[in-house]
């Protein structure tokens, strides 16, 4: 009995916590749809009395924001193709196949989760430069193709599978292409489906390597426009915020759908699960 | 040990594009900041061979210092605090029922997903000190609002607090599923012979997650000695280069001073000591283990 | 023999309208955000649909550091633009580093530009040993913007409906006044932006006779740089002016009736007109030179002015920089629409046509220009210099505050003067 009170007392403070926490985005959504005369003049107004779209029609008016999107959309998903491709290939290889160096390799996956590419910025740039791919949707993907991570846990997902189910593939005739694309990749839906999702997402907000790359307006990515272009004048709270959740709500749509899978995904990666 | 060719010829096919951009995209960039962290070069090009002069200016320099020791308070004001909060966060959330748990871990989570622009511009707002609501808060307690990004006291523990408000829902997941995997009879036993909760958590909840506290605070140490962007966003290195963190030095040098060489030489000593104290982190935090 | 003429003949004939149809394109990058962008963003478009030889694709990126930082590296890379925006007090700064390419006088007269066609001192900061390195667009200064209901209800306003506000005690009074009359700051100043907080000590530095700021070798030679912070401080101080104010607040504070002046420069001019003519204002505003509150009047002034960027690795092509001259003609000859937002053009001929002249509210402040005080010619002054650096570290907590203005004034010296050459 003197246990229950605690628990209501405890759902309470975990609801005030997580309202707390979640209140700027409310916050900034709030703002992004109330006159731009009300923002500054009933600036503690919580719940918007009058509300307007009109900023965000002005935002898709006056800006390059679909410009903005298809660059984030295209270098997104080019990224996530890339990268699930890429490290389903070599963590299948390190997993199922026997080769000379293997050892090597894997040292060298683990070694570069450690890498802080950000301080590999000056290089990148000057490559990038010198093949001529500034400005370049190229240019923002390539450098961003690696994924030690998911190396790591496609290999460790494969390492799982029982190799009865190899052996008997094996004698039915299939070969090593076979394999992979009829046995291994079907059976890895799942976590690659939590892996390209956490890939998307953390290809759409990158901003480092974009911003020091990215010089012209018709290049950038909502990440780096948001806070690059500089258009809007006069007061305009309101439609900085629109902006802001035009920005960030296409990653928040694709969490709050697939919300399982990222979690997991996110589990995963650290190895604490699966 | 035989190698089947044609299992060779698999091989090398399915590991070639990952060994090609880690190649291009990693070795290569790395050996060059080294090369040209021995010269006096800008930003492109190449410059003059000198040594271990970029290292010895280093070492000489106020800035890099200042630069480090900023980097160093900052992991002080998030790692720790990030972590415990974190494992306070899914201790409360694993303790309602599964719908409730997605709807309260998407109210942390959701910050995490933000790309850094938005967080940053949110939060520019919410602390505007003419019309910010926080401002406001601050109206009602009777004290004098504050500017918090020209604050030479509040711009780092700001800065500090964003970025925990930001990252925490990722802590909070990893904790959740180490929670996850305690067996609850370990519980139920220990509730049978009369263990208050706080017992409960020093003996039974602390040990059992601190494989995922370490893995944590690991983590968190590599990513907040990485800090840039929201730094740079919210204010710039400044007031009196108080928030200058290393990165933001290497940006500073090598995009406006066009001091490429020296940049690198910054940027590697930043890799070096990442390395070093995540491989040092890590090993103390096994020992504590066993 | 005949065919073979015929062939060249048609063959010389086709190609003709391919090469008049041939547009060359022109990569332009400015900084002009606010109502300085939409205007500017309507001169590009009124240029590119009058005719078809020469197409800007025009870039707009952040005002200051962050600008002139990507001019560089670009330049490094061979990725710049042909044309750009440029402040003229940058110029002795960034003439050494090789980033700006210099036109001949055949160049510019090619177009019909030259001396005769801007004011001495204008010309001349575009000039550094001799050579030019940029062409003018405009002038543009810092006013007073104020609520001329506030002030006319405070009894501030004379007889044509001016502020009368000279004299630093007189300023002082006023804004008083303005308080107790019910607004919550007698100004607004964005007293946590160092470009602003600039312009309007800078001017009252040299209201101020024999006021220097730069000397030979010394910065803020005699007292007259601390007693102008300690001045700017009082106000901030007493709350008559409001403390640590971000640029885009300081304005909200004036467009929503707090504040009852605000000190900003000509740029926002089309954010109150725009305001006004949607019936967002409130209230009637105006504009008027920056007041005299020492010895003689004096405002601070900059220039944008067009350059071409200088690349080794890829240096600009004579076809882009015939087009990019073209285009710098235009604007200077169209620079009228330019004006409304609030600029004083820098091409001689338009200010000095009767349409300029009836401008408003170009009108009340033009006056300014006879005592422009441009930035200090010196490498570490300018946009993006050293010395903005040092406001930002040290005037700027002063004025809010946290600082001395003695003190603030040392700090300052000790930075800047090692590095001035």
């Amino acid at each position: 009995m003197s246990q229950r009170i605690p628990n209501i007392l405890l759902s309470l403070l975990t609801a005030i916590f997580a309202i707390t926490w979640i209140f700027p985005v409310y916050w900034a959504i709030a703002t992004s749809i109330k006159h731009e005369v009300d923002v500054t003049s009933k600036n503690t107004e919580i719940v918007p009395t009058s509300m307007t779209l009109i900023e965000y029609v002005r935002v898709f008016k006056e800006s390059n924001i679909l410009t903005w999107y298809i660059n984030s959309l295209g270098t997104s998903i080019l990224i996530t193709l890339l990268v699930i491709i890429i490290s389903m290939m070599c963590g299948y290889a390190l997993s199922q196949l026997n080769f000379p160096g293997k050892r090597v390799l894997w040292w060298m996956v683990l070694a570069s989760i450690m890498v802080p590419t950000t301080a590999l910025v000056i290089a990148l740039f000057v490559l990038i430069a010198d093949f001529n791919l500034i400005n370049t949707w190229a240019g923002i993907i390539l450098p961003q193709i690696i994924s030690p991570v998911c190396v790591v846990v496609f290999k460790q997902f494969f390492d799982a599978v029982p190799r009865e189910l190899r052996e008997a593939a094996i004698l039915d005739g299939a070969k090593e292409h076979n394999l992979l694309l009829n046995l291994y990749f079907p059976m890895s839906f799942g976590i690659t489906a939590a892996l390209a999702i956490v890939t998307y997402i953390g290809a759409w907000n990158q901003f480092w390597w974009p911003f020091i790359m990215t010089t012209q307006e018709e290049k950038f990515t909502v990440t780096i426009a948001i806070s690059s272009v500089q258009d809007a004048f006069g007061v305009r709270y309101a439609r900085e915020m629109a902006l802001a959740v035009l920005a960030g709500f296409p990653v928040a749509a694709a969490y709050l759908v697939f919300q399982k899978k990222v979690t997991n995904a996110l589990m995963m990666t650290s190895g604490i699960k699966g | 040990m035989k190698y089947k060719r044609e299992e060779i010829v698999y091989a090398l096919v399915l590991i070639a594009p990952f060994i090609l951009a880690y190649t291009l995209f990693l070795i290569y960039p790395t050996i060059y900041q080294i090369t040209l962290s021995f010269q006096k070069a800008p930003l492109v090009g190449t410059g003059e061979w000198i040594g271990l002069e970029n290292y010895s200016k280093l070492i000489n320099d106020k800035l890099f210092w200042k630069a480090l020791s900023n980097t160093g308070v900052f992991v002080l004001w998030t790692v720790v605090p990030n972590t415990l909060l974190g494992l306070m966060f899914a201790m409360m959330v694993i303790r309602h029922r599964p719908i409730f748990q997605a709807v309260i871990l998407a109210c942390f989570f959701i910050p995490h997903i933000l790309p850094v622009t938005v967080v940053t511009e949110m939060w520019t707002w919410l602390l505007s000190k003419q019309f910010g609501i926080i401002q406001e808060i601050l109206d009602a307690f009777d004290t004098k609002r504050i500017n918090f990004f020209t604050s030479r006291y509040w711009a780092m523990p700001m800065v500090a607090f964003i970025t925990i408000w930001w990252t925490i829902g990722f802590n909070i997941v990893l904790f959740i599923a180490g929670l996850r995997n305690i067996n609850p009879e370990i519980y139920e036993a220990s509730e049978m012979e009369g263990a208050s909760r706080i017992k409960q958590f020093r003996y039974i909840t602390w040990p059992l997650i601190w494989p995922v506290t370490a893995l944590v605070l690991t983590l968190q140490l590599i990513f907040q000695m990485k800090i840039f962007d929201q730094m740079y966003l919210l204010t710039g290195g400044g007031p009196f280069n108080s928030t200058l963190v290393v990165l933001q030095l290497v940006y500073n040098k090598a995009f406006q001073n066009n001091d490429g060489g020296y940049a690198a030489a910054i940027s590697l000593v930043l890799f070096g000591i990442i390395l070093m104290t995540s491989i040092l982190q890590y090993q103390v935090l096994k020992k504590q283990e066993d | 023999m005949k065919k073979g003429l015929l062939a060249l003949a048609s063959s010389i004939l086709l190609s003709l309208p391919m090469q008049a149809m041939a547009t060359t394109e022109v990569t332009w990058w400015d900084f002009l955000g606010g109502g300085d962008g939409v205007r500017m963003k309507s001169l590009i478009e009124q240029f590119n649909t009058s005719q078809s030889d020469v197409k800007i694709n025009a870039s707009t990126l952040q005002w200051g550091v962050p600008f002139y930082t990507k001019i560089q590296t670009s330049a490094a890379v061979g990725e710049q633009p042909d044309i750009m925006t440029y402040h003229l007090s940058r110029f002795p700064l960034a003439v050494p580093t090789g980033i700006l390419r210099p036109f001949s006088a055949a160049e510019l007269s090619s177009v019909g530009l030259g001396p005769d066609k801007y004011f001495p001192a204008n010309w001349e900061a575009a000039n550094v040993d001799g050579k030019t390195y940029g062409v003018p667009l405009d002038i543009h200064a810092m006013v007073l913007y104020y609520n001329k209901d506030l002030l006319g209800k405070a009894g501030l306003l004379n007889s044509n409906g001016l502020p009368n506000l000279d004299g630093v005690a007189n300023f002082t009074a006023g804004l008083r006044k303005l308080k107790d009359n019910g607004a919550e700051y007698g100004a607004s100043l964005a007293t946590a932006d160092g470009g602003t907080v600039w312009r309007l000590w800078y001017s009252m530095l040299n209201q101020i006779n024999g006021a220097q700021f730069i000397s030979g070798k010394s910065v803020c030679p005699a007292d007259n740089c601390a007693n102008v912070t300690a001045q700017i401080t009082s106000w901030v101080g007493e709350e008559l002016i409001s403390s640590e104010t971000a640029y885009p607040d300081a304005i909200a504070l004036f467009t929503s009736g707090k504040a009852a002046m605000h000190f900003n420069g000509v740029w926002e001019v089309p954010t109150f007109t725009d305001l006004s003519k949607n019936d967002k204002l409130g209230f009637e505003w105006g504009a008027v030179r920056i007041p005299v509150m020492y010895d003689k009047p004096a405002t601070w002034a900059d220039s944008h002015a067009f350059a071409v960027p200088h690349s080794d690795r890829k240096p600009i092509s004579q076809e882009k920089l015939q087009a990019v001259l073209k285009v710098i003609s235009w604007m200077n000859q169209n620079s009228l629409f330019w004006a409304t937002a609030g600029h004083i053009p820098g091409y001689k001929p338009i200010v000095d046509s009767a349409e300029y002249k009836k401008m408003e509210p170009n009108a009340t402040y033009a006056v300014l220009a006879e005592n422009a005080a441009f930035d200090p010619k010196s490498k570490i002054a300018g946009v993006a210099s050293p010395v903005y650096d040092a406001i930002q570290n040290f005037i700027l907590p002063s004025v809010n505050g946290q600082l001395e203005s003695e003190e603030a004034i040392e700090m300052m010296k000790e930075t800047l003067e090692p590095q001035i050459e």
